[in-house]
């Protein structure tokens, strides 16, 4: 499995969305991905990739596309 | 006779309770390195036991303080607790300041911690006659894996991040399992008689009535 689709993994099992529905992906666009998902996400995301990410990056998260950028930061490459 | 107190930490709004008896202590989830320690000093209270309702560092921040105080005090937990208190992870330490912000005190710096394992760790249930009293615990996944409800005297319960009053039980965070809650602490909790006293994790206690357990869909 490549990094990417882990990372689609983490979000279809955390909010059961569609693939087509990734990149528009919002913090607070559905219900599921508010703020105890958020924080269940990325709990997943930081055991997934073996990384721990800031609370200033966690905070910063707000979509699907934005958390790819923060990825790379820590050396994830999607 | 028992003494009762609780102590409120103003930052994660968690309850730690004081028991007294002749002069010794009990604590129920130690939620912070001063407040709980400062007032056990002022009771001049010897610690004999110290039971945690969950793994949350919200209920347990004080753990390792009280211990260094009081080293010979037995810490007690479900088995499940007894592993997420040693984990930055699963005691949420790592995730405190992501809460935090988002129960509106952004800004704040929380360390991520763990505490050594527990003296005493039971699979489901566990009980002890403490000073004339009769102290049990029950392991109740759902919340979390290690949450459980700790019992007084059979006519108290405490019951950390369960029936909180206004809020519905979170099953949501990292750990927490909603077929758990369903198979076991749900039933354990809808069991509770009428009139028990209830000394919830966040929030004043209070006496059970058909009311809370309707709120608490029981």
């Amino acid at each position: 499995m490549t990094n990417l689709e882990k990372y689609d993994k983490l979000f279809f099992d955390a909010f059961k969305v569609k693939a087509v529905e990734l990149p528009s992906l919002k913090y607070q666009g559905i219900a599921l991905w508010d703020s105890l998902g958020h924080m269940d996400l990325i709990g997943a995301m930081e055991e997934t990739f073996k990384i721990s990410i800031s609370t200033i990056d966690v905070l910063d998260f707000s979509s699907y596309e934005k958390g790819k950028e923060i990825l790379a930061k820590y050396g994830v490459e999607l | 006779m028992l003494r009762l107190e609780r102590w409120t930490d103003p930052l994660t709004e968690s309850n730690c309770y004081l028991l007294g008896e002749g002069g010794y202590g009990a604590v129920i989830d130690p939620n912070d390195p001063k407040g709980p320690l400062e007032r056990l000093e002022e009771l001049g209270w010897e610690v004999e036991w110290i039971l945690l309702t969950h793994e949350h560092c919200d209920h347990m921040a004080g753990l390792e303080a009280l211990r260094r105080r009081w080293p010979g005090a037995q810490v007690v937990c479900s088995a499940a607790c007894n592993e997420g208190i040693q984990s930055r992870r699963q005691n949420m330490s790592l995730m405190m300041e992501v809460y935090l912000s988002f129960r509106g005190k952004p800004g704040v710096s929380y360390a991520p911690f763990v505490c050594r394992p527990a003296e005493v760790a039971y699979d489901l249930r566990w009980e002890t006659v403490w000073r004339g009293h009769r102290l049990t615990a029950q392991a109740l996944p759902g919340h979390t894996p290690g949450s459980a409800c700790i019992g007084l005297d059979g006519e108290r319960v405490f019951t950390g991040d369960y029936l909180i009053p206004g809020e519905e039980v979170i099953l949501r965070l990292p750990g927490g399992d909603e077929g758990d809650y369903r198979r076991s602490a749900r039933p354990f909790l809808a069991g509770l008689p009428l009139g028990m006293a209830i000394c919830p994790g966040h929030g004043a206690p209070y006496t059970l009535t058909e009311k809370e357990r309707s709120e608490h869909g029981l």
